[in-house]
């Protein structure tokens, strides 16, 4: 059987959102950036390191390598991006610019048309000509995936310069931009089905039996004489007229004395103990009698009894061999396969939804993201090594997802706090901010004369203890109007929303919108001066706005768009970014339309650190092993200090300026 | 809102009734109406809006 490669998707655009692919990196390479630089830049992108809680673990002495660099040269607050979302802060950086420069405004975005949902920072087509042959629908023409991320990156900069980069899982880089510089994309990039993560659980547990949770498929099954037959499910088959869904059947033998099991899957045979991680399996998924699709995924075998309960990863694209465009030239990630094995390719690999729905538990989450930790921490030894020349950006991203999770642990006020789980899990954040002084340790080891070493984040953390429902308050302000009250809450994507009269709506995480005439598709805002008032009416109650349970403001700054941006893009912008005070956040249901009747609730989910918030609250870090000359240095300042180190104008269209 | 009439098994009209007085809906046609109208909208659903809605969902920040 053969396997579908990236040429060919491009072809048959199989597969809506998933398999599709970057035409130049399959072009033969002529390799460019190849000069000997006599200055070198080596940068750590460390997501979401607080600057209170290292400089609070630097004072302690727990983090020596940080406090060394320190003392070498400088340490700052790093200002954020608004809003403070990793796509965005990160653009700022790549791009030299703010979001009106690179038009990526929040993790989702929405079509006015259809006032629905989008992904930022991709956008994918399906072929447009088609044949039908039987059941089979075959495409004639080719769809697409584009990087939605406007501007130029630094690292096609440097490449026109001659000068070479290695840039390793910068997020917002799915697919990579065009270049012949080493890149991998990071954040951003989908599993095998196209999305952010879908993992599957096969339990015989009755109470687990939930049909839908967000991230993540629920299977009930049965065990018959110590069997359990069952279906790994794939991408939506583009091919078949009824659009099905992809499957793999494959077999668990249990042991009937021992907890251990053994699991068949195509010409996999393997043996799990219970609480044990199988090692990535490679799979493929038959399409067409004569195509397949290759993913990679885990299993863990969490219970053999009283009840059987094995959890199976999301399917990463198999790096090896990969159906979707995932690095720049397509060699890197078979070279990294090849060196290392299987890897994680999808975006944020940690499974932050298996341990939100109980699938996995604190420790099992850790195990995982162990993992994807040891995997990083790996591959840097080997870029380090290899790094001689240019620049080198290296990007982990266990630090965000473990403050995301274990905030409530080291904060008494969280409504999720456990004294018992915090005196088993209270250092986890700690353990992680060491782990990255290590990280520093061999970076510091590496770092001669001519090299520039930055240690970046892209925003620091706040606790999350209470979520405000924007929609609800635009809702509860007068502003956005239901059709059925009585049904308010239960439905998402505002199905229950009057739009002739409804003046503003949120989606995403930060962004609201007024309904616009001539915009939205049933706007009843005129654009100019009535809409002027309106946003700046909006914006100054939102900031007015009491918690009725605390007192506390849950919105410290709400900006106006178009005082905040500047470039081409402005006029995409949301009308008004909201900006969360410290321990407050959107909540859970208002960033896909859902209208909940409390304004403002508690968060009471694992997930309990954050970041979208107004940026003054949760700044970044920039520690340098140079004295930094820019006061109130900016995301977008370290692009153009990057060129200038290389002796690189600062273009025009950046807002940035050199920190030295 | 129109008056046409739908017949019920008694059985089933008294299992409306006391669920639609436990979920909290002012009226059994209310609760008949949110039950209909939430099937009908699932059909009327275009996959692809399905299989957004399901792929935003695997992002952490939202549920």
């Amino acid at each position: 059987m053969n396997q579908i490669d990236r040429r060919e998707f491009i072809k048959l655009g199989l597969a809506a959102g998933s398999f599709l692919a970057l035409g130049s990196s399959d072009l033969p390479i002529k390799v460019f950036g190849k000069r000997e630089t006599p200055q070198k830049v080596l940068i750590l992108g460390l997501d979401g390191i607080d600057p209170h809680l290292l400089q609070g673990w630097m004072r302690e002495g727990k983090l020596p390598y940080f406090q060394r660099l320190w003392s070498q040269g400088d340490f700052l607050p790093l200002r954020t991006s608004i809003p403070p979302q990793s796509p965005v802060a990160w653009s700022n950086f790549t791009t030299g610019t703010n979001p009106g420069g690179h038009a990526i405004f929040d993790f989702i975005h929405r079509d006015p048309e259809r006032y629905f949902p989008l992904f930022s920072a991709s956008e994918t087509t399906e072929a447009k000509k088609t044949v039908r042959i039987g059941n089979l629908v075959l495409p004639l023409s080719g769809g697409e995936v584009n990087n939605m991320r406007k501007g130029k990156a630094f690292w096609q900069i440097l490449e026109e310069h001659d000068i070479p980069a290695t840039v390793f899982k910068i997020p917002a880089n799915y697919p990579p931009v065009s270049t012949k510089q080493r890149t991998i994309s990071g954040m951003g990039t989908p599993d095998i089905l196209g999305s952010y993560g879908i993992f599957n659980y096969y339990t015989t547990e009755a109470k687990e039996l939930k049909e839908d949770i967000g991230g993540g498929r629920i299977h009930p099954v049965s065990v018959i004489a110590n069997k359990v037959e069952a279906k790994l499910l794939g991408p939506v088959n583009t091919f078949k007229k009824d659009r099905s869904e992809s499957a793999i059947d494959f077999k668990v033998l249990i042991d009937p004395v021992n907890p251990v099991a053994k699991i068949s899957i195509q010409d996999h045979e393997f043996i799990l103990k219970e609480g044990e991680w199988s090692s990535w399996k490679k799979i493929n998924f038959r399409i067409i009698p004569t195509q397949s699709v290759n993913g990679i995924c885990m299993f863990y075998l969490k219970q053999v009894r009283p009840n059987f309960k094995l959890y199976v990863s999301p399917v990463n694209i198999d790096p090896g061999r990969a159906a979707l465009p995932i690095s720049t030239p397509k060699g890197y990630s078979e070279e990294l396969e090849e060196r290392f094995g299987p890897f994680f390719t999808k975006g944020l690999p940690a499974d932050t939804k298996a341990l939100d729905n109980d699938v996995l538990d604190d420790g099992e989450f850790l195990e995982q993201d162990d993992l994807v930790l040891r995997e990083r921490l790996d591959m840097f030894d080997y870029e380090l090594a290899k790094f001689s020349s240019g620049l080198l950006f290296y990007y982990v991203s266990s630090t965000d997802q473990r403050q995301h999770m274990f905030w409530r642990l080291i904060d008494k006020e969280h409504p999720s706090y456990d004294p018992g789980l915090a005196s088993k899990y209270g250092n986890t954040i700690e353990n992680i901010y060491r782990e990255m002084d290590m990280l520093l340790a061999k970076a510091m080891d590496k770092v001669d004369k001519d090299t520039v070493l930055i240690v970046m984040s892209d925003h620091g953390f706040s606790p999350f203890r209470r979520s405000f429902n924007l929609n609800t308050w635009l809702k509860e302000s007068g502003y956005h109007t239901l059709i059925n009250p009585w049904k308010q809450g239960r439905e998402d994507l505002f199905m229950n929303t009057n739009w002739s009269r409804t003046k503003a709506y949120s989606f995403g995480l930060n962004s609201l919108y007024i309904n616009q005439k001539g915009r939205e598709a049933e706007g009843i805002v005129k654009p100019g001066p009535e809409k002027e008032a309106l946003v700046r009416e909006i914006a100054h109650k939102l900031e007015n706005f009491r918690d009725p349970k605390t007192g506390g403001r849950p919105v410290l700054r709400a900006f106006v768009a178009k005082d905040v941006y500047q470039g081409p893009y402005v006029e995409e912008a949301p009308d008004i970014i909201v900006g969360y005070n410290h321990g407050y956040r959107t909540s859970w249901a208002a960033p896909l339309g859902r209208i909940p009747k409390e304004i403002v609730e508690d968060n009471t989910e694992k997930w309990s650190g954050d970041h979208c918030m107004a940026p003054e609250v949760i700044p970044g870090i920039l520690l340098t092993n140079r004295k930094i000359k820019l006061k109130s240095p900016a995301l977008y300042d370290l692009t153009p200090t990057i060129l200038k180190i290389f002796g690189i104008e600062t273009p025009k269209e950046m807002v940035g300026k050199p920190i030295f | 809102m129109g008056k046409a009439k739908i017949k019920l098994s008694k059985d089933l009209m008294d299992k409306v009734k006391k669920y639609a007085k436990m979920a909290g809906y002012s009226s059994p046609e209310e609760f008949i109406t949110h039950c209909l109208e939430k099937e009908i909208a699932k059909l009327e659903e275009s996959d692809s809006e399905e299989e957004i809605k399901k792929k935003l969902k695997g992002l952490g920040y939202i549920s």
